[in-house]
């Protein structure tokens, strides 16, 4: 705080004064109209982020079982289930989905990871939980080789009869009916019996093509038994590899293997191959996840709710502008200003940090604008009572600036502190609530101790007795 | 000064209001959403031929989802419909009361879906009351730390258990309110809730604090100092005993009234914004702003009528038995 008898007025002194006020003034206009362009232009690299239940879309939450984990590893599961779910997610096309870790916090009994998974613009969920709920699911089967030959022959028959109006039925093999497009027998063996995947590529040798990407499977222990089982009672015969229900290779069978490894090769390039290896060797997922709290929001639902949102700050922030303007006519005009500046830095800084707006964020933010007048109030209180004790005008500022600091800073630095737990204990939601709640705590502090007072300061000295028509002005409520 | 003159009677007025809130909120209970208790909510909006709520309740009976309510509502668009809440649902049910719902009416639409399990609820109950608490020691330890030296006649931590006092008092008059508009009007308790009485709190605690804090600066200009050297094992130390040139309850008095014009517009600007979010702000945010109006009106008559007479009261009855011992 400056000291009170650094009040020297000469002509020099107030034109400083006059230049920062109107250089800080300019500051604000020009961020002003920053933000504007921000949220106006739709290429913007800052716009507004709007939270779910304002754009409109759905919040999946999954819940990680990690009862069978080792604590140490859990962080780096929960990472690779992101990913993996991130990339199961990009096959929607959604814009900007965004999929996030959350962990309980230590006040509940049991430790537990989440996954949450918001996709803007989704409402009909159906889809999305499928495809994050899909497994890669990988089989082996045996071909039935006598039907896969009457398939052959059907298939033929069926391409000559093409255009002819016949029909192909009840096909039968030794006197059996078979069914002609199914000619794989399931084994058992799927990809839950693995133990692990990993791309290799081939070297050349025995007819393959080399350096063809592969994935290479090593099964469990009753894998390997039930592989080796297999490929023992089946020499000679073809076993083929499917994934997702598509045949990728159908290898011959030439003795048993009883390593437990196999290989699955089927023409991909390095990238699958390698996509391939991660998700099988996940066994799909890296932990078993269950979908336990959707939400979803109709985007014109959530339009209207920011509509009234905006609506209700603006009303709500005119009020207080008039009020603060009739009860402390010129301070009272400052304090508007600096209520302009706190609501264009809140915004910038909503766009820049960013701040990603919720309804309940909204709510927090028109509270803070009721709020934040308080420390103008404090000041301007402050002020009158040292205009009434015969001080001269830049004396009472600048008291009154030093007398209120005391009730700002503790008032202030519990409603801060009351928001650092709220952000530390809360979910996403509490967050943003608090997020918003601590920056407009700051901000108003700035406004209020920094531009009020420079705007304050700006104006010229007067005493109680020397101008009527100041004193007015400086005045309050419903005195004269 | 009035607020001292008839501290007995605010006093008076703040127990029972204290105690009726207490019972009410211990009898009747505030009801529980499903962030709380998990469960499901779906909400739908017919734009036609809306149609009657026995029917819906007949058709989502069909469903055998275990118990459930049928609610009338307007969404915010302005179109009637109904919120149908049910236990936490599993997909393919979800997708089951999607289709019986949509099935009637005409332009039916899922506006909002929203399912917990009751894993996140329970944790998110705990989360809140943990939060609640957690809040309130930061405010009497920092309000403790923030007036420590204040001395006599009342100590720094004095104030701060009144402002907890206080704050009590500013939490439980909503939560007693909202508990009656549960029964009433079916009201349910959310996060948003929990956010809002953590608001008040923080609202709360700043107004008190403004009022303390010029008690203490009252404090600090109606005092005389008196300094005596005492001799202890040779080292001179200098001890310094205040009295007050002012009977204490005067110079509370004093900074209540100086103070009164600054809580009452702060709160007055406050009210105007939330007043507004209120009438015209989404439903969403309705009863976050009912419990802020009605929190911010209870912390403005505290922290005037309760906080200092109780600061008073405290110091009245110290020296009581001061003089008795």
């Amino acid at each position: 705080m400056k000291n009170e008898s650094q009040n020297t007025s000469s002509s020099t002194d107030n034109f400083l004064r006059l230049f920062k006020a109107v250089a800080i003034l300019g500051v604000i206009v020009w961020l002003g109209f920053f933000v504007y362009g921000n949220a106006t232009n739709p290429d913007s690299n800052s716009p507004f982020k709007l939270g779910l239940d304002l754009a409109g879309g759905a919040q999946l939450v999954y819940e990680a079982d990690i009862s069978k984990i080792d604590p140490a590893e859990i962080p780096a599961l929960m990472n690779v289930l992101r990913n993996v779910i991130e990339e199961r997610i990009n096959v929607f096309g959604v814009s900007e989905p965004v999929v996030y870790l959350e962990s309980s916090s230590f006040v509940s009994d049991k430790r537990s990871e989440r996954l949450v998974v918001e996709l803007p613009g989704v409402t009909n969920i159906a889809d999305a939980v499928a495809e994050i709920g899909r497994t890669p699911l990988l089989e082996f089967k045996l071909i039935d080789r006598a039907a896969a030959a009457a398939q052959e022959q059907v298939l033929a028959l069926q391409a000559s009869a093409t255009g002819t109006g016949a029909q192909i039925s009840n096909v039968q093999v030794n006197g059996e009916l078979v069914d002609t497009m199914n000619p794989y027998t399931d084994t058992g063996l799927t990809g839950r019996y693995l133990e692990s995947a990993r791309l290799e590529f081939t070297n050349g040798q025995g007819g393959q093509l080399s350096n063809e990407p592969v994935v290479s499977i090593t099964f469990n222990k009753e894998g390997s038994d039930l592989f080796a089982e297999i490929t023992r009672s089946n020499v000679g015969e073809q076993l083929a590899i499917f994934l997702d229900g598509e045949m990728l290779s159908a290898p011959r069978i030439n003795e048993a293997i009883t390593g437990g490894t196999a290989v699955i090769s089927g023409g991909f390039n390095p990238q699958e191959a390698r996509a391939l290896a991660q998700n099988l060797s996940f066994g799909a997922l890296p932990v078993p996840i269950e979908l336990v709290s959707t939400q979803t929001i109709g985007a014109t639902l959530g339009q209207e709710v920011l509509d009234k949102g905006i609506k209700a700050a603006a009303l709500g922030f005119g009020l207080v502008l008039i009020f603060m303007v009739f009860w402390y006519r010129l301070p009272g005009l400052i304090a508007t200003i600096a209520l302009l500046a706190y609501v264009v830095i809140i915004m910038a800084l909503f766009q820049f940090i960013p701040v990603v707006l919720t309804a309940a964020g909204l709510a927090g933010f028109v509270l803070s604008l009721g709020m934040a007048v308080d420390a103008n109030v404090l000041v301007f209180e402050r002020f009158k009572e040292e205009i009434r004790l015969g001080k001269d005008s830049r004396q009472a500022i600048n008291t009154g600036f030093s007398r209120a600091w005391g009730a700002i800073r503790d008032g202030n630095i519990t409603s801060l502190l009351s928001a650092i737990i709220l952000f530390w204990f809360g979910t996403s939601v509490v967050k943003g609530f608090a997020l918003v709640f601590g920056i407009g705590i700051l901000v108003s502090m700035f406004s209020a101790l920094v531009i009020s007072r420079m705007l304050l300061l700006s104006l010229p000295s007067f005493t109680k007795e020397k101008n009527k028509v100041l004193n007015f002005l400086l005045g309050s409520g419903f005195q004269k | 000064m009035f607020v001292i003159s008839y501290r007995k009677v605010f006093l008076i007025i703040a127990t029972i209001l204290m105690l009726g809130s207490i019972a009410i909120v211990a009898f009747v209970g505030l009801r529980p959403g499903i962030d709380f208790t998990g469960g499901s909510l779906m909400q739908v909006s017919y734009t036609e031929n809306l149609p009657v709520k026995t029917e819906v309740e007949a058709k989502v009976a069909e469903q055998s989802l275990g118990s459930f309510t049928v609610r009338e509502t307007k969404d915010d668009i302005g179109q009637d419909g109904y919120l149908v809440r049910t236990k936490s649902l599993t997909e393919p049910e979800r997708k089951s009361l999607e289709t019986t719902l949509t099935s009637f009416g005409t332009g039916a639409e899922i506006t909002r879906f929203t399912s917990i399990g009751p894993v996140i609820g329970q944790e998110l109950k705990d989360k809140s009351v943990w939060a609640v608490t957690g809040v309130m020691l930061i405010i009497v330890l920092y309000v403790a730390f923030a007036f420590a030296g204040i001395g006599k006649p009342v100590g720094s931590f004095a104030y701060g258990f009144i402002t907890i006092l206080v704050l009590i008092h500013d939490v439980l008059v909503p939560m007693a309110v909202i508990s009656i508009l549960g029964v009433v009007a079916g009201v349910e308790v959310d996060v948003l809730f929990v956010m809002a009485i953590l608001a008040v709190l923080g609202y709360s605690v700043n107004d008190t604090i403004v009022i303390f804090d010029r008690v203490r600066e009252n404090l600090i200009q109606n005092r005389k100092e008196k300094k005596i050297k005492t001799n202890i094992a040779g080292v001179v130390h200098d001890e310094v005993t205040y009295t007050l040139t002012k009977p204490f309850d005067e110079i509370v008095g004093e900074a209540v009234h100086s103070t009164m014009s600054r809580s009452i517009n702060t709160s007055f600007t406050t009210l105007l914004t939330l007043i507004a979010l209120y009438f015209i702000g989404g439903s969403v945010t309705q009863t976050f702003a009912l419990v802020l109006i009605v929190g911010v009106l209870a912390g403005t008559y505290s922290s005037i009528c309760i906080a200092s007479p109780l600061l008073i009261a405290y110091a009245k009855w110290k020296e009581g038995k001061k003089v008795s011992s």
